[in-house]
Protein backbone atom coordinates (compact mmCIF):
# COMPACT_ATOMS: atom_id res chain seq x y z
CA UNK A 1 0.00 0.00 0.00
CA UNK A 2 3.07 2.35 -0.57
CA UNK A 3 2.87 5.41 -2.55
CA UNK A 4 -0.69 5.97 -2.94
CA UNK A 5 -2.10 8.44 -4.67
CA UNK A 6 -3.81 11.49 -2.92
CA UNK A 7 -7.09 13.01 -3.80
CA UNK A 8 -9.49 12.13 -6.44
CA UNK A 9 -6.62 9.63 -6.94
CA UNK A 10 -7.02 8.29 -3.33
CA UNK A 11 -7.82 4.36 -3.28
CA UNK A 12 -10.26 4.53 -0.38
CA UNK A 13 -12.27 7.41 -1.99
CA UNK A 14 -12.48 5.13 -5.50
CA UNK A 15 -13.84 2.50 -3.22
CA UNK A 16 -16.51 4.81 -2.27
CA UNK A 17 -17.12 5.74 -5.21
CA UNK A 18 -17.11 2.33 -7.23
CA UNK A 19 -19.89 1.31 -4.02
CA UNK A 20 -22.06 4.70 -4.75
CA UNK A 21 -21.85 3.72 -8.63
CA UNK A 22 -23.29 0.21 -7.54
CA UNK A 23 -25.71 1.29 -4.94
CA UNK A 24 -27.09 4.03 -7.38
CA UNK A 25 -26.82 1.54 -10.56
CA UNK A 26 -29.12 -1.37 -8.16
CA UNK A 27 -32.01 1.28 -7.70
CA UNK A 28 -31.86 2.72 -11.00
CA UNK A 29 -32.02 -1.30 -12.43
CA UNK A 30 -34.98 -1.83 -10.18
CA UNK A 31 -36.72 1.56 -11.09
CA UNK A 32 -36.03 1.41 -15.00
CA UNK A 33 -37.07 -2.66 -14.88
CA UNK A 34 -40.30 -2.00 -12.60
CA UNK A 35 -41.04 1.30 -15.32
CA UNK A 36 -41.24 -0.82 -18.74
CA UNK A 37 -42.44 -4.59 -16.92
CA UNK A 38 -43.78 -6.05 -19.91
CA UNK A 39 -43.95 -10.02 -18.55
CA UNK A 40 -46.43 -11.09 -21.00
CA UNK A 41 -43.73 -10.48 -23.66
CA UNK A 42 -42.02 -13.33 -24.66
CA UNK A 43 -38.52 -11.23 -24.49
CA UNK A 44 -39.26 -10.62 -21.19
CA UNK A 45 -37.18 -13.83 -19.47
CA UNK A 46 -34.15 -12.55 -21.00
CA UNK A 47 -34.52 -8.88 -19.36
CA UNK A 48 -33.33 -7.53 -23.24
CA UNK A 49 -36.57 -5.97 -22.95
CA UNK A 50 -35.29 -3.46 -20.23
CA UNK A 51 -32.62 -1.90 -22.57
CA UNK A 52 -36.13 0.16 -23.65
CA UNK A 53 -35.52 1.94 -20.24
CA UNK A 54 -33.04 5.31 -20.40
CA UNK A 55 -32.43 4.41 -16.45
CA UNK A 56 -31.38 0.56 -17.10
CA UNK A 57 -28.76 2.44 -19.75
CA UNK A 58 -27.52 4.88 -17.17
CA UNK A 59 -27.36 2.01 -14.50
CA UNK A 60 -25.27 0.09 -16.85
CA UNK A 61 -23.09 3.68 -17.54
CA UNK A 62 -22.54 3.31 -13.47
CA UNK A 63 -21.94 -0.54 -13.82
CA UNK A 64 -18.94 0.14 -16.22
CA UNK A 65 -17.66 3.38 -13.92
CA UNK A 66 -17.84 1.20 -10.71
CA UNK A 67 -15.73 -1.81 -12.63
CA UNK A 68 -13.32 0.91 -13.70
CA UNK A 69 -12.90 2.00 -9.77
CA UNK A 70 -12.99 -1.00 -8.34
CA UNK A 71 -9.75 -1.90 -11.05
CA UNK A 72 -8.20 0.92 -9.66
CA UNK A 73 -8.76 0.16 -6.00
CA UNK A 74 -7.37 -3.73 -6.48
CA UNK A 75 -3.92 -1.84 -7.66
CA UNK A 76 -3.62 -0.41 -4.27
CA UNK A 77 -5.59 -2.12 -1.67
CA UNK A 78 -5.31 -6.06 -1.06
CA UNK A 79 -8.15 -7.98 -1.84
CA UNK A 80 -8.39 -9.46 1.38
CA UNK A 81 -9.88 -5.60 2.50
CA UNK A 82 -11.10 -4.33 -0.34
CA UNK A 83 -13.24 -6.99 -1.37
CA UNK A 84 -15.19 -7.47 2.22
CA UNK A 85 -15.69 -3.22 2.60
CA UNK A 86 -17.16 -3.74 -0.84
CA UNK A 87 -19.50 -5.25 0.54
CA UNK A 88 -21.15 -3.01 2.55
CA UNK A 89 -23.50 -1.97 -0.59
CA UNK A 90 -25.11 -5.36 0.41
CA UNK A 91 -26.44 -3.58 3.59
CA UNK A 92 -27.06 -0.23 1.36
CA UNK A 93 -29.35 -1.54 -1.54
CA UNK A 94 -31.93 -2.34 1.12
CA UNK A 95 -31.43 0.82 3.11
CA UNK A 96 -31.76 2.49 0.00
CA UNK A 97 -35.13 0.34 -0.89
CA UNK A 98 -36.35 1.73 1.94
CA UNK A 99 -35.70 4.84 2.01
CA UNK A 100 -36.46 5.43 -2.15
CA UNK A 101 -38.13 2.97 -3.44
CA UNK A 102 -40.64 2.84 0.23
CA UNK A 103 -40.02 -1.30 0.24
CA UNK A 104 -40.02 -2.83 3.75
CA UNK A 105 -36.92 -4.09 6.31
CA UNK A 106 -38.51 -6.68 8.99
CA UNK A 107 -36.46 -6.83 11.92
CA UNK A 108 -34.47 -10.05 11.20
CA UNK A 109 -32.89 -7.94 7.79
CA UNK A 110 -32.08 -4.80 10.10
CA UNK A 111 -30.46 -7.50 12.73
CA UNK A 112 -28.48 -8.66 9.12
CA UNK A 113 -27.62 -5.23 8.43
CA UNK A 114 -26.36 -4.72 12.10
CA UNK A 115 -23.97 -7.97 11.78
CA UNK A 116 -22.63 -6.74 8.67
CA UNK A 117 -21.89 -3.71 9.88
CA UNK A 118 -20.34 -4.88 12.64
CA UNK A 119 -18.02 -7.21 10.50
CA UNK A 120 -17.20 -3.94 8.73
CA UNK A 121 -16.00 -1.82 11.40
CA UNK A 122 -13.92 -4.84 12.66
CA UNK A 123 -12.29 -5.36 8.93
CA UNK A 124 -11.90 -1.54 8.60
CA UNK A 125 -10.17 -1.37 12.02
CA UNK A 126 -6.44 -2.66 11.61
CA UNK A 127 -6.83 -0.11 8.00
CA UNK A 128 -7.54 3.18 9.84
CA UNK A 129 -5.04 2.18 11.86
CA UNK A 130 -2.52 1.32 9.50
CA UNK A 131 -3.43 4.85 7.71
CA UNK A 132 -2.70 6.85 11.06
CA UNK A 133 0.85 5.59 11.30
CA UNK A 134 1.37 7.14 7.50
CA UNK B 1 -32.48 -28.83 -5.51
CA UNK B 2 -30.88 -30.61 -7.84
CA UNK B 3 -27.57 -31.55 -8.31
CA UNK B 4 -27.28 -29.27 -11.71
CA UNK B 5 -28.67 -26.60 -10.26
CA UNK B 6 -25.92 -26.66 -7.40
CA UNK B 7 -23.29 -27.03 -9.69
CA UNK B 8 -24.38 -24.25 -11.47
CA UNK B 9 -24.83 -21.88 -8.27
CA UNK B 10 -21.35 -23.21 -7.17
CA UNK B 11 -19.84 -22.74 -10.98
CA UNK B 12 -21.05 -18.78 -10.87
CA UNK B 13 -19.16 -18.48 -7.12
CA UNK B 14 -16.32 -19.93 -8.44
CA UNK B 15 -15.94 -17.76 -11.57
CA UNK B 16 -16.53 -14.81 -9.82
CA UNK B 17 -14.04 -15.45 -7.11
CA UNK B 18 -11.14 -16.48 -9.58
CA UNK B 19 -12.08 -13.15 -11.54
CA UNK B 20 -11.27 -11.47 -8.85
CA UNK B 21 -7.94 -12.93 -8.04
CA UNK B 22 -6.93 -12.60 -12.04
CA UNK B 23 -8.05 -8.78 -11.71
CA UNK B 24 -6.02 -7.94 -8.46
CA UNK B 25 -3.11 -9.98 -9.97
CA UNK B 26 -3.74 -7.65 -13.44
CA UNK B 27 -3.60 -4.78 -11.45
CA UNK B 28 -0.07 -6.06 -9.04
CA UNK B 29 0.99 -6.42 -12.36
CA UNK B 30 0.32 -2.94 -14.08
CA UNK B 31 1.37 -1.21 -11.12
CA UNK B 32 5.26 -2.70 -12.53
CA UNK B 33 4.67 -3.05 -16.36
CA UNK B 34 2.16 -0.71 -17.25
CA UNK B 35 -1.06 -1.14 -18.65
CA UNK B 36 -0.06 -1.47 -22.53
CA UNK B 37 1.41 -4.96 -22.81
CA UNK B 38 -0.15 -7.85 -23.29
CA UNK B 39 -0.12 -9.71 -19.93
CA UNK B 40 -1.77 -7.29 -18.07
CA UNK B 41 -4.58 -7.08 -21.11
CA UNK B 42 -4.92 -10.29 -21.42
CA UNK B 43 -5.34 -10.72 -17.61
CA UNK B 44 -7.91 -8.45 -17.68
CA UNK B 45 -9.86 -9.54 -20.54
CA UNK B 46 -9.83 -13.28 -18.96
CA UNK B 47 -11.32 -11.88 -15.43
CA UNK B 48 -13.75 -9.94 -17.41
CA UNK B 49 -14.84 -12.99 -19.23
CA UNK B 50 -14.84 -15.08 -16.36
CA UNK B 51 -16.95 -12.47 -14.66
CA UNK B 52 -19.57 -12.30 -17.60
CA UNK B 53 -19.75 -16.44 -17.86
CA UNK B 54 -20.68 -16.03 -13.94
CA UNK B 55 -23.14 -13.12 -14.71
CA UNK B 56 -25.02 -15.29 -17.27
CA UNK B 57 -25.38 -18.29 -15.06
CA UNK B 58 -26.35 -16.05 -12.02
CA UNK B 59 -29.07 -14.90 -14.46
CA UNK B 60 -29.84 -18.39 -15.55
CA UNK B 61 -30.41 -19.26 -12.11
CA UNK B 62 -32.52 -16.46 -11.30
CA UNK B 63 -34.68 -17.61 -13.93
CA UNK B 64 -35.63 -20.60 -11.90
CA UNK B 65 -35.11 -19.58 -7.98
CA UNK B 66 -35.93 -16.58 -5.92
CA UNK B 67 -33.07 -14.23 -5.47
CA UNK B 68 -34.13 -14.86 -1.84
CA UNK B 69 -32.86 -18.04 -2.18
CA UNK B 70 -29.35 -17.66 -4.64
CA UNK B 71 -28.43 -14.68 -2.34
CA UNK B 72 -26.89 -15.79 0.71
CA UNK B 73 -24.41 -17.77 -1.62
CA UNK B 74 -22.95 -14.17 -2.58
CA UNK B 75 -22.41 -13.74 0.95
CA UNK B 76 -20.24 -17.17 0.49
CA UNK B 77 -18.09 -15.67 -2.18
CA UNK B 78 -16.61 -12.81 0.73
CA UNK B 79 -15.16 -15.87 2.77
CA UNK B 80 -14.24 -17.76 -0.34
CA UNK B 81 -12.10 -14.21 -1.73
CA UNK B 82 -10.70 -14.00 1.85
CA UNK B 83 -9.41 -17.26 2.39
CA UNK B 84 -8.03 -17.16 -1.42
CA UNK B 85 -6.38 -14.12 -0.78
CA UNK B 86 -4.66 -15.41 1.92
CA UNK B 87 -3.83 -18.88 0.48
CA UNK B 88 -2.76 -17.67 -3.53
CA UNK B 89 -1.93 -13.62 -2.81
CA UNK B 90 -0.38 -14.44 0.47
CA UNK B 91 -2.62 -11.57 1.35
CA UNK B 92 -2.20 -11.29 5.79
CA UNK B 93 -5.21 -13.28 7.23
CA UNK B 94 -5.50 -11.50 11.08
CA UNK B 95 -8.02 -12.98 13.11
CA UNK B 96 -9.85 -9.67 13.62
CA UNK B 97 -10.25 -9.76 9.73
CA UNK B 98 -11.66 -13.22 9.60
CA UNK B 99 -14.21 -12.52 12.46
CA UNK B 100 -14.87 -9.12 10.39
CA UNK B 101 -15.40 -11.17 7.01
CA UNK B 102 -17.29 -14.21 8.94
CA UNK B 103 -19.75 -11.62 10.22
CA UNK B 104 -20.52 -9.62 6.97
CA UNK B 105 -21.53 -13.37 5.26
CA UNK B 106 -23.51 -14.24 7.98
CA UNK B 107 -24.94 -10.19 7.90
CA UNK B 108 -25.36 -10.95 3.84
CA UNK B 109 -27.40 -14.34 4.64
CA UNK B 110 -29.53 -13.08 7.54
CA UNK B 111 -30.29 -9.80 5.46
CA UNK B 112 -31.25 -11.88 1.76
CA UNK B 113 -33.12 -14.77 4.33
CA UNK B 114 -35.47 -12.02 6.13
Amino acid sequence: MQDRPSGFGNPWLQLALSVVCVLVSELLLKRGATDIADPSSAWSWTGVNGLASPLVWWAILLIVASFISWLYVLRYIPLIIAFPLSRVVDILVPIGCWIFLNEFISTLRWCGIALVVAGLALVAKPVARIEERL
Amino acid sequence: MSFLAFFLIVASLLSFVVAQLILKRAMEFSAGAGLRNLRFISRVAGGIALMTFSFFLTLGLLQRFDLSYLYPFQGLSVIIITLMAAFMLKEKLTLQLTIGTLLISAGIVLVSLS
